[in-house]
């Protein structure tokens, strides 16, 4: 099992990127880690989301949007995070969906796709990809958060 | 697939962004630090943008049925917060707009639709 907590630095814990240390084309680190059925449970509870709405076939799924709490420990592998961050946008596909009931690997990727300042605001674009180790792609996900450094 | 109008009303409180922050690790403080986040201009702390996104997930897959896990596609932006206390009413409309409602303003607009 891999909490998210236990591969996203956390806030305040080490010195933060700036938006100067952000490259546009940068690639994220790969960051393998295993989604188990009690990591779906406690997602299903935090999200308020109903078991009935993810039923494939008489199977149940977990919502595709579990991926959502690894996302950001994709991104700061490279850049360690720093305090005051405001999430602006977020354009997510999915692709193939995961198990309630049974753990997945999963491989996330990623790259900063733009940075720019805007109204005073410090914005940075970024991609994360999410796949199984074979290459099947879960979720992939177009973010953008503004930082105040 | 529904063609219906879908919406939930979700209460928020500081212990949901506890109970988030906890399970995707996330220590920024403005989600914790009522003090530091007035400093900011915020009515109080924040929710996690991607906690009220599962909100939005949730109604699409019970919207899209089988079709959300392969071919979903949703686009929000987050443009007020959400903060304990707001009464938050979650909507996705026939056409697929997506919207998160407090009862002091809109704080997330989008879409959710099928690539």
């Amino acid at each position: 099992m891999t909490r998210p907590s236990d591969v996203k630095p956390r806030e305040g814990d080490q010195p933060a990127s700036l938006y100067k240390d952000w490259k546009v084309g940068a690639e994220f680190p790969p960051l393998p880690f295993t989604v188990t059925p009690d990591i779906v449970k406690e997602y299903m509870s935090v999200v308020d989301a109903d078991p009935k709405n993810y039923v494939i076939d008489g199977r149940q799924a977990a919502p595709p949007n579990t991926l959502f709490v690894y996302m950001m420990a994709v991104m700061y592998r490279l850049y360690p995070p720093q305090q005051g961050g405001i999430m602006l946008g977020n354009t997510v596909e999915f692709h193939s969906p995961i198990w309630a009931d049974e753990d997945t690997e999963v491989i996330g990727s990623g790259r900063v796709t733009d940075k720019y300042e805007k109204k005073g605001r410090k914005i940075i674009c970024y991609d994360v990809d999410f796949k199984r180790p074979d290459g099947t792609m879960i979720m992939s996900v177009n973010h953008m958060s503004a930082f105040p450094e | 697939m529904s063609n219906d109008k879908v919406e939930k009303t979700i209460p928020q409180t500081q212990a949901m962004f506890d109970n988030y922050g906890k399970l995707n690790g996330d220590n920024d403080i403005l989600h914790y630090d009522d003090a530091f986040a007035k400093e900011r201009g915020f009515r109080g702390t924040l929710g996690h943008g991607l906690m009220y996104t599962g909100y939005v997930c949730d109604l699409a897959a019970k919207k899209y049925g089988k079709d959300w896990f392969y071919r979903g596609r949703l686009k929000v932006k987050y443009v007020r917060p959400v903060c304990p206390g707001d009464k938050l009413v979650v909507t996705i409309e026939p056409d697929g707009a997506a919207k998160c409602q407090s009862q002091f303003d809109t704080t997330l607009v989008g879409t959710a639709s099928l690539a």
